[in-house]
């Protein structure tokens, strides 16, 4: 079953186009990533998702209905810049939440969830003494407070330091195993890679990715090489057949021609040097993002 | 009550019912618990009971210093008695008749020989000695003052100081010179003193309110003195509540939405409750905070004035009005403190708008002299129908001893619902395109759109 459901849906501020014509469904169960470049629609999806903002054109269902306010009670948002009541208490913040999501055993809840992010020390300190990192996990927290069957996550992890990266990166991967539906967009194609059943990519407002990493991949094929040598970069100048190549100093990432026979590169590179590593890959979620978001930008075009 | 109201309603409207009294109480809880308020709560009565005892300790505590008052007596009729009336001022007047203590200061005056030469020469001579401080003001008094000629100004006595406007001074020599020339003028018809007795004697006008019907026995029952002091003390101070109530509550939502905006709180409450609701809750949580001050001050004053033995003054009948247009007040004003609020991105964008949307409760209070002295007075009675004045006016005119007829607070009521009910739906039209909103500046035009878009 699709939890969510997006059937043509348009949003237009002003002249600007910022979602157009969008179709996507979630089915239950899963984390969805939503990735894209900054001012994509990413955010301005969520919020109409969240009956924030309402779509010019289009539907959206939301367990398979279209009256969402009652349902929005079930769905968990954490938006993009976060919001907290400075002078509250941090259980009474976590309180008010839960409480107008209806959430249940609520003062368990809060116990539970300020352990588990390391906050316990915090229950009875107000917002404004907490550290950013600290607010945070604090909002998060107030997120997921009532268990909702579906977390909507607008950049979860920016502003975390790696140890809390992983603590809600476990955390969401637990919130999954309970039943719960997760989306959320992320920069961090890394996470998205790790973490993703499904990911879907907008673009200047229009869905240009949508589906699991694996059907993502096998749409580029296998035209990228992983190479080491002893001369490193050096070892690849005047290659014929290559599309690009991404320099991370110790590897190299190469693309191929279409019509480019990985065997042939691969012998002229060793007339060069010696391969200590040589692997023919499909390309990274990464890769993939810049091929679409910014192929005007070639890093290192040797085409 | 509200609570009974929601526990029969259906579901979902229960559910939304919970939530705005959810944000209702965060709000409440949010204004109370702070400082601030409760030290504003102790601080407006201690500053009016105050000010009140500071007015009632020093009022009578005024500068001793002996004041000269220099008299230049045209007439050379009134030198006299005015001696006389200063002689015994100073000795019966000016000292507490407990203690002995000096509490006014002696008037001693100096009579001048007029300068018929050059006149203004000595008057100007007379007012550098008031600019330096040796006297404190001078009087000139016309020649003819005893039998009033066609000349004004022979007629007229003259105070010339400083402070001529505000001075006590000015006042102490009316008496003594206007009754000599009434005894000369007397005399001169050669009246005996029993037979002007009659003549002389002034009669007040005694105000009164109306003979009624005791609805209990059906008795006749005799009017009542009118009270000057309930006249105007009592709607002085339920307005003045009104309105320090109104600026409590209903104003500081422009400020607390405008930076739940900026903080993005907004967004995070969006996402579990409606614009509408989320502006609903802010105005009931208001609603709570003003009827809390209100039921303190009004119980405090009760108390008060119980314990003063002038519980007669408490306008009980006209309490039930106080809250339900307190109500409709905080209400009507919150509605669109929090529709602009929604509509600012910054302190400056609500700083401008403070003002402007301030002035329907502030208006009515430049004018509630006017209205308190003639409160069935067609202009009193059109400008209490005229909704945002209503609750402020047609308070008042309940408040003031004068019957005004029984439809009209009905109608203000009526006006008023319907006005709130108008100010809320376009406020919660603001409201929910604005919170969203940034970077768009509050203008008329602006909100006029969101008000019409939705």
């Amino acid at each position: 079953m699709d939890i969510i459901e997006l059937r043509q849906v348009t949003k237009n501020f002003g002249s600007l186009t910022a979602v157009d014509d969008l179709d996507l469904k979630v089915p239950m169960g899963t984390i969805y990533g939503f990735i894209g470049p900054n001012g994509s629609g990413k955010t301005t999806t969520i919020r109409m998702i969240m009956n924030i903002l309402y779509p010019d054109q289009g539907t959206i269902l939301l367990f398979g209905t279209r009256q969402r306010n009652q349902r929005l009670d079930h769905v968990g948002y954490l938006p993009e810049e976060r919001g907290l009541y400075k002078k509250m208490k941090v259980y009474d913040v976590l309180k008010f939440h839960g409480e107008l999501k209806n959430g249940k055993n609520l003062k368990q809840e809060i116990t539970y969830w300020l352990r588990k992010f390391d906050l316990t020390a915090w229950t009875d300190k107000k917002v404004e003494a907490l550290s950013k990192g600290m607010a945070q996990k604090l909002q998060f927290i107030a997120t997921v407070i009532d268990r909702p069957q579906v977390i909507i996550l607008d950049e979860p992890f920016s502003g975390l330091d790696p140890v809390n990266s992983e603590i809600l990166r476990e955390t969401l991967l637990e919130l999954q195993k309970s039943g719960a539906t997760i989306i959320f967009s992320t920069h961090d194609m890394n996470m998205a890679e790790k973490m993703c059943d499904y990911i879907f990519m907008i673009h200047k407002g229009k869905k240009v990715l949508d589906g699991t990493l694996n059907d993502i991949q096998n749409q580029y094929g296998s035209d990228t090489i992983r190479i080491q040598t002893e001369l490193g970069a050096g070892a690849l100048e005047e290659l014929k057949g290559i599309e690009k190549i991404s320099d991370f100093g110790q590897v190299q990432e190469i693309r191929l021609n279409t019509q480019a026979d990985s065997q042939t590169i691969l012998a002229e590179i060793m007339k060069k040097s010696r391969v200590l590593r040589f692997e023919i890959t499909r390309p990274s979620l990464h890769d993939i993002f810049i091929r679409i978001a910014a192929p005007e930008r070639k890093e290192d075009n040797h085409a | 009550m509200i609570f009974l109201y929601a526990l029969q309603l259906p579901k979902e409207r229960r559910t939304t019912m919970r939530k705005i009294l959810i944000i209702a109480l965060r709000e409440y809880r949010a204004a109370v618990k702070t400082k601030s308020f409760i030290v504003g709560l102790i601080l407006v009565p201690v500053l009016m009971g105050g000010s009140m005892a500071a007015f009632m300790i020093f009022k009578d505590n005024v500068d001793t210093d002996d004041l000269k008052i220099a008299v230049i007596d045209h007439s050379q009729l009134v030198r006299e008695a005015l001696q006389e009336r200063a002689r015994l001022r100073n000795e019966t007047e000016i000292f507490d008749k407990e203690n002995g203590e000096k509490i006014k200061p002696a008037y001693i005056l100096e009579f001048i020989q007029p300068d018929s030469i050059n006149p203004f020469q000595q008057k100007l001579d007379l007012s550098n000695r008031v600019r330096s401080g040796e006297l404190h003001a001078f009087v000139e008094i016309g020649p003819s003052i005893l039998h009033p000629d066609s000349i004004q100004e022979n007629t007229m006595i003259r105070y010339y100081s400083e402070h001529a406007f505000m001075d006590d001074v000015r006042y102490w020599f009316s008496d003594p010179v206007n009754n000599h020339i009434r005894q000369l003028r007397l005399n001169e018809m050669d009246l005996a003193p029993e037979e002007t007795r009659d003549l002389f004697y002034w009669i007040n006008v005694e105000g009164m309110g109306l003979v009624e019907v005791n609805k209990k026995t059906g008795d006749m029952q005799e009017a009542e003195k009118t009270n000057e002091l309930q006249s105007f003390l009592v709607p002085y101070f339920m307005v003045l509540l009104m309105f320090m109530l109104v600026m409590m509550s209903a104003i500081p939502l422009l400020t607390a939405v405008m930076e739940e905006k900026m903080e993005r709180i907004a967004e995070v409450l969006l996402a579990s409750v409606t614009p509408f609701q989320f502006m609903l809750g802010k105005i009931l949580g208001s609603i709570s905070i003003s009827l809390t001050i209100a039921a303190i001050y009004v119980a405090g004053a009760i108390l008060t004035v119980h314990q003063m033995d002038m519980g007669d003054m408490i306008p009980y009948r006209i309490l039930p009005w106080f809250f339900a247009f307190l109500i409709l007040f905080v209400i009507m004003t919150g509605s669109v403190m929090a529709a602009l609020g929604s509509a600012c991105n910054d302190n400056k964008d609500a700083q401008n708008l403070q003002f402007p949307a301030m002035l329907p409760v502030i208006l009515p209070l430049f004018i509630l002299v006017p209205v308190m002295q003639n409160p069935t007075g067609n202009l009193s009675t059109w400008l209490s129908l005229f909704p945002p004045f209503t609750p402020t006016l047609m308070l008042v005119r309940l408040a003031t001893p004068v019957t005004i007829p029984a439809w009209q607070p009905y109608a203000g009521l009526i006006v008023v619902v319907l006005f709130t009910i108008l100010s809320v739906w376009i406020g919660g039209r603001i409201f929910r395109t604005g919170i969203l909103l940034q970077g768009q500046k509050p203008t008329l035009a602006n909100l006029i759109s969101y008000a019409l878009k939705g």
